[in-house]
Parts: structure tokens; C-alpha cells; sequence
């Protein structure tokens, strides 16, 4: 009897351990799926893919679901609803503080720093690695940069006798004095430079104007920078002694009116009719992505030789006497992706976005059919055959003085539309003391960020 | 009414026989609450849904992300003591209602009356001032932000060929932006129109005649006929004015950013609701700016149906009344 029983009791335990050991290898061979959401679609959808598989052939067993064409709104309400991807994408930096902050987007901090993390100093370039913090939390990886930087027409300019661009705030006025042209009536008929909020999408934007003059956004990265830096009344002051000087004769208001009317008869921003290939206007600031444009006309293939009536050249943005040292800069951006809070599977997620971040070949193609250079420092992701003409973008993107401006939580960055508000009552006369408007801004600035946090 | 009676005027029952009593039927309950199901789900889930959460909402801090905090009336002071962009919002909300309201009403009117002269080609007249109407708005706002544009624009090289030198930037220029603002709204007169050439078409011949023969003037007979017998009609679209007027936000936001108005001379109430919800993520505050606009525009509802006792006329009576 006691035999019986002792081996009823020997059975039963070796069923429950035999069970328990299916389970835990059930278990081990369960799917490691993770969910990628980006905003891709067609011929960028079809590289993002194809990297994604690169990622699940050296990683035996783990299985990636990419879905393209997904913008940030549904991410976050899906991030918010509990069901939204391990990684997702943004298209710009601009809203990190929000992901960041908010803590849509994980802190990867140890992450980075762990076994498997990445030297980022030795990975990426300076701007990215700057940028891809907020609020001192690193919560993304950088993806492909966007490169703002100063084109400049060869032409015009050495019809006027300069066979290089400004290279200092003085200088961009004084060219603009030669080259801007009246028409009989008094109106503008062709501009030096139009330092103008609003007069083209990517054109004088605030944050353009602060990396002239290297103003500040924060300061300490604790609060709003634009009252305490003096830089910024500075470069404001500067904007409109320009419009005095270039378009009014010495008279701003003159200047101001004379101005609006010609951005309102500009020509449309994606086409041959646009003021700088039309001759309209001599030296702006630009995208990256408006290059080929102004390359081919309305072709926008990165070509090896440029074809359109516009011969021109890119270069860092002039700067102000005492910021001379950033000469050769400009304003840069990235993609930025990262892993979102209730990510169940945060160590395979991490693997994929690494992989991806770092895909070398993806980033070489990307560049190749977009002209959107890589974050990363290796050679390797650089096309082939980049052409000539376009080396300039690549040295404004790594010269070591490029940013983009520290982001806080501030919704879809409201200080930089905030600035923008300001920089375009200024330029229309309908701000009067820069400094206690820099002062109110900086408060609302700061009120925001209070309340966000 | 007797039984009797019933008996009587039934066709199918002879006559002093008594008829059966009646059965009472069964209300089909099932069968009516299925027929309104359709209407109950979309109350329930896309309207009374929304409106209580968005109550609950408004004395919450929300971002989307993390999960709405209660902060009691927190939104609510922030609005009224510290949010400039609330009072400019409200400030130009405010000043497009008082404007355009009365413009409309009175363009409305006039167009309507003008559209009753025509002899022939009445229907042909009418569908072209109607048709604007029909336009989008977001297609009507970019046609006139183009005719308005001062370089280019027709409007303003009209207005030079007539000698005025220095003519309006119109939305570049924030003194004048609300007015080409309220120059779109008149060119899309034409549903306020068709009511009120409704409301003209059915005033009687009889009075006008009789008013002629009295020895009454044109003015007289608008004065004392026409205008006591459109109130109805003013006073229906003053209602919807006010209501539509609050809400005004798509020629405002599509204008505005065309032209890239930085000043804010076209941000509205609604403008700051969609930018505090969908810019800036404060769903709990852009839920106050809701409440508080429901509030506004029932507040001016009732004071208009308040004193419509008073400058309303109804010939045949009314639920107002």
C-alpha cells in the first residue's frame, strides 16, 4: 500500500514538473512580435520595409509588423488608449519635448548605456545627439536629418561683384543694399535677401533668426531665454534696421508696407515660379529638401548637374559679429523615433529600433532618393554617388555648431509659433518695445511648460 | 362621445346595433424603440457622450497621454485671469458677431426684395445669387484670399483704376482682415437670402394695395408692412447668426493660414478651442473653452427670445409667442 501510494505521489509530481516545463518552453517559443508605426508611405515605405526585414534576418525568431502611412495623432491616441506600437515615428524633432515630457515615448537612457546600447557621440552627428534630449531625458533615436542652411544665386551675386556668399549679419545687410531693385513706382522688384516671417514656408523662421545670432532658448534648460538673452532683442532690433534700411530708405515703416506687398505677389513655393529661381529674390534660407527643386526645376531628382536657370550655392547662415565662431552652421533637424509607454516588449523593441537607427544601407538609399542625409557619422550611409554640388548640406549638417533649439513640453512646440507671432507683429510695426514683448513671451513660455509639467 | 354615436357613423355596423368592445391594443414598444435605435445610438454615443465627458473634461488637466487629473476649476480661472488669447479670441468672435450679423440680415433682405422685381428670368436670377451658397467654404475663403491679394489681386486693381492709391491689404493687414472676412460671408448670402425671399414672397398683395391707395409712400410700406412682417424671419436668423457666428472658424482658419495671419486678427473662440485641444494637447482646457462658449451663445439666445415679445410680429400666431 505504502509502495502504491509513494509511487502515485512520484507520478504526480513528475506530470506537474513535466507540465511546468512545457509551459516555460510554451512559453520561450512564444512570437516575439513588435509593432513598428511609422509615417511612410510608397517608395520610403518600401526602404523603411525592407530594413525592418534586415532587422528580422539577423534576429532569428523575432518578428517585426511595420505599418506605414500612420501620422502622429493616431499614435499618440493609440499610445493613450493602451494599444498603440512598441516604436513609433515622428517626422521632425519638434515635438520630442511633448513625446518625451509627457512620457509618450520611453526615457532610453539606460537603454543607450546598457550592454547593448550605442556610443551616441561616435554614431551620430553632433546636432542629432543634441537634439534627441529633452528635459534631459533622451527618449529617441534620430533617424535622417533636415538641414537648414543659407542658398545663395552665383548669378546675381556676381553680376553684383561678389563671388562669395555673406558671411556675417553686416555683410547679408550690405549685399542686400546692392542687390535689391525698385521699380519705377516705388515697389520692390527684386530683393537681396527678405527677412520676412512668412514669406516662404522654411524661410525666416525664428529659429533661423536665434542661430544667426546665437541666441538662446533656455536658459539652464530650466526656463524661457528670451527675455534674459539680450541676443534676441538684438536680432530682432537687426530685422527691422534691415527692412529700413534695404527696403525703406532709412524708413521702417516704408519699408514694412513696401514689403508685404511684395511677399504677397510672391510665387508659389513648389515650382518654377518660385522668387528664387525666378530671380526674384537673391540669397534666402531653405530646406535641404527644396535643393533639388531648385536643382532641376520641377523634376526634383537629386541630379549629378543642376539644369534649372538658377545657378546657386549653400552654404552656413551669416552670423552676427560676436557668433562668429558658427559660422558655417545652421538650424538641423531629424526624424526621431521611439518606443512607447505600455510597450510590452520594451528588449526586442529596443533591439529593432537600434537596428533600424543604425541600418546604414537604409540610410544610404533614403538619402539617395529623398537628398535626406543620415544622422549617422559612418561614411557607409552615404550614397555612392552623391553629387558634387550638394557636399555643402553635408558640411553645414556635421559642422559641430548646427543645432536645433532645446525642445521643452510645450504641446506642438508653441514657443517657436509663439516667437514666429512675435517676429511678424514686429516686422508689420505692430509691436513697439521688443524687450517687454520678449519679456511677456518668455513668461507665457514659462506658464506653459509649468503647467505641462 | 357616446356609444351610440360611434354605432352611428360606423359604415361597417348596422344601425342601433351596439359595437363590440373596443380590445386594447398593445404598444409595440420593441418595434418603436428598433425604428428610433438608429437616432438613440447616435445620441447617446456621439452626442450626449461626447458632452458629458467633455463636461467631466473641462475640470481636468488632459493631454491625451496620461489620464485627465481633476484640478476643480482651475481651466476656468486660467481663461478668465491669465489666457490673453482667450480675450483677443472672444474680442474678435465678439466684433464679427455684432458686424456681420446685421450686415447679412440686411443684405439678405435687400437682395431678396431686389430678386421680386424681376418680370422674366426670376428663377435664373435667384439660382445665381443662391448659388454661392453652395460653394465650400474652405474653396470660397482660398478664391478670396487670391481676389483680395494686394499685389495681384482683382479687387485691389479695380480699386486703383478708380484713383485710390493706397488700397487695403485686406487679411495681410490685420485692421482690415476681419473685413474681407465679413465681404466672404455677404457673397455667401444666399441661404439666408432664399428665406427671406420666402418670407416677402408671402406677405398679401392686399396690404401693399391697400397701403397704395391710403396714399403711402415706398418706405411707408416697407416701414409698416414689409419689416413688421419679415421680424419673424430677421428674428430666426439673428438666432442662427449669433449660434453660427460663435462657432465661426473654417473661412477664419483657412484664411488665416494662407496669408499667415501671426497678428491673430482672425483668431476666433472656435480658432482657440481647436488650437488649445489639437496644438497645444490641453483637452481639459479646450473642453472649458467649449462649456463656456455653450454658455455664451445660450446666454445670447435667450436674451434675444427674451425680447423678441416685443419687436416680433406674427400675423397667423406662433410657438414663440
Amino acid at each position: 500500500m505504502m509502495k502504491k501510494r509513494l509511487f502515485a505521489s512520484l507520478a504526480a509530481t513528475a506530470l506537474v514538473a513535466a507540465s511546468m516545463i512545457a509551459a516555460t518552453e510554451a512559453a520561450q517559443a512564444a512570437p516575439r512580435v513588435v509593432t513598428v508605426w511609422s509615417p511612410y508611405q510608397g517608395g520610403n515605405l518600401a526602404m523603411w520595409d525592407a530594413a525592418i526585414k534586415r532587422v528580422e534576418a539577423a534576429n532569428p525568431g523575432l518578428t517585426v509588423k511595420s505599418v506605414g502611412n500612420i501620422d502622429m495623432a493616431k499614435s499618440l491616441a493609440a499610445i493613450n488608449a493602451g494599444n498603440g506600437p512598441d516604436i513609433s515615428v515622428s517626422n521632425g524633432n519638434g515635438n520630442l519635448g511633448w513625446f518625451c515630457g509627457t512620457g509618450a515615448w520611453q526615457k532610453l537612457n539606460t537603454l543607450i548605456a546598457g550592454k547593448n546600447g550605442i556610443d551616441m557621440k561616435s554614431t551620430f552627428n553632433a546636432a542629432s545627439v543634441a537634439s534627441s534630449i529633452s528635459n534631459n531625458n533622451r527618449c529617441a533615436l534620430p533617424l535622417y536629418s533636415e538641414i537648414f542652411a543659407f542658398f545663395w544665386n552665383k548669378d546675381v551675386l556676381a553680376k553684383a561683384g561678389y563671388t562669395a556668399p555673406p558671411k556675417t549679419t553686416a555683410e547679408l545687410l550690405a549685399y542686400s543694399q546692392k542687390l535689391t531693385t525698385f521699380n519705377s513706382d516705388g515697389s520692390i522688384k527684386t530683393a537681396g535677401f527678405v527677412p520676412w516671417a512668412g514669406y516662404y514656408g522654411f524661410d525666416m523662421d525664428s529659429m533661423w533668426l536665434g542661430q544667426m545670432f546665437g541666441a538662446k532658448w533656455y536658459a539652464g534648460d530650466r526656463s524661457a531665454a528670451f527675455a534674459s538673452d539680450a541676443k534676441w532683442a538684438k536680432a530682432f532690433n537687426w530685422q527691422k534696421d534691415f527692412i529700413a534700411k534695404v527696403f525703406g530708405g532709412g524708413n521702417f515703416d516704408k519699408g514694412s508696407k513696401l514689403l508685404t506687398k511684395f511677399v504677397a505677389a510672391r510665387g508659389g513655393e513648389w515650382g518654377t515660379d518660385h522668387d528664387f529661381m525666378t530671380g526674384r529674390v537673391a540669397m534666402k534660407w531653405d530646406a535641404n529638401w527644396m535643393a533639388p527643386m531648385y536643382c532641376t526645376g520641377d523634376d526634383w531628382a537629386l541630379a549629378d548637374k543642376c539644369t534649372s536657370k538658377v545657378n546657386f550655392g549653400i552654404a552656413g547662415f551669416p552670423v552676427s559679429p560676436d557668433n562668429l565662431a558658427a559660422y558655417g552652421s545652421g538650424v538641423v533637424g531629424q526624424g526621431q523615433m521611439g518606443i512607447s509607454k505600455g510597450s510590452k516588449n520594451v528588449k526586442d523593441a529596443w533591439i529593432v529600433m537600434k537596428a533600424l537607427a543604425t541600418d546604414t544601407k537604409m540610410a544610404a538609399a533614403w538619402d539617395a532618393a529623398n537628398g535626406s542625409p543620415s544622422s549617422l557619422l559612418s561614411k557607409a550611409a552615404r550614397p555612392d554617388n552623391q553629387p558634387a554640388w550638394y557636399q555643402p548640406v553635408y558640411d553645414v549638417m556635421n559642422n559641430p555648431k548646427s543645432a536645433y533649439h532645446t525642445v521643452k513640453n510645450t504641446g506642438e512646440h508653441l514657443e517657436e509659433s509663439m516667437l514666429q507671432n512675435l517676429m511678424a507683429s514686429w516686422q508689420a510695426g505692430d509691436t513697439s518695445n521688443i524687450k517687454t514683448a520678449l519679456s511677456d513671451l518668455a513668461e507665457k513660455v514659462n506658464q506653459i511648460i509649468a503647467r505641462n509639467s | 362621445m357616446s356609444q351610440a354615436r360611434v354605432v352611428a357613423s360606423s359604415p361597417f355596423k348596422k344601425k342601433g346595433e351596439l359595437a363590440p368592445p373596443r380590445r386594447k391594443l398593445k404598444t409595440p414598444w420593441l418595434f418603436i424603440f428598433l425604428c428610433m435605435s438608429p437616432w438613440l445610438f447616435g445620441m447617446v454615443f456621439f452626442t450626449a457622450y461626447p458632452m458629458i465627458s467633455s463636461f467631466y473634461q473641462s475640470f481636468t488637466k488632459f493631454n491625451l497621454i496620461e489620464s485627465p487629473k481633476w484640478i476643480g476649476l482651475e481651466n476656468f480661472h486660467r481663461m478668465f485671469f491669465e489666457d490673453s488669447d482667450f480675450w483677443q479670441a472672444l474680442k474678435n468672435t465678439v466684433w464679427i458677431s455684432v458686424i456681420s450679423i446685421p450686415l447679412r440680415i440686411a443684405f439678405a433682405m435687400f437682395t431678396a426684395w431686389v430678386l421680386t422685381k424681376p418680370k422674366r428670368g426670376r428663377n435664373i436670377y435667384r439660382t445665381i445669387f443662391f448659388l454661392p451658397s453652395m460653394v465650400p467654404a474652405v474653396a470660397a475663403t482660398m478664391a478670396f484670399t487670391y481676389i483680395f491679394n494686394p499685389a495681384y489681386g482683382p479687387i485691389n486693381r479695380m480699386l486703383e483704376a478708380i484713383g485710390i492709391k493706397e488700397p487695403p491689404f485686406w487679411f495681410l493687414d490685420p485692421k482690415w482682415s476681419k473685413w474681407g472676412l465679413i465681404l466672404l460671408g455677404l457673397w455667401g448670402i444666399g441661404d439666408t437670402m432664399i428665406i427671406f425671399l420666402a418670407g416677402l414672397l408671402d406677405v398679401p398683395t392686399s396690404l401693399y394695395e391697400a397701403a397704395s391707395l391710403e396714399g403711402a409712400s415706398g418706405w411707408q410700406s416697407f416701414r409698416y408692412i414689409t419689416l413688421p412682417l419679415m421680424t419673424p424671419v430677421i428674428f430666426f436668423s439673428t438666432v442662427t447668426g449669433v449660434i453660427g457666428s460663435f462657432q465661426y472658424f473654417t473661412q477664419a482658419y483657412v484664411a488665416s493660414g494662407q496669408v499667415n495671419d501671426y497678428s491673430h486678427s482672425m483668431y476666433f473662440y472656435a480658432t482657440h478651442i481647436y488650437f488649445s485641444a489639437f496644438r497645444a494637447y490641453e483637452m481639459g482646457y479646450a473642453s472649458a473653452l467649449a462649456w463656456v462658449l455653450l454658455v455664451i451663445t445660450l446666454l445670447c439666445t435667450l436674451v434675444i427670445l427674451k425680447t423678441q415679445k416685443r419687436w416680433v410680429h406674427y400675423p397667423n400666431g406662433s410657438l414663440f409667442k
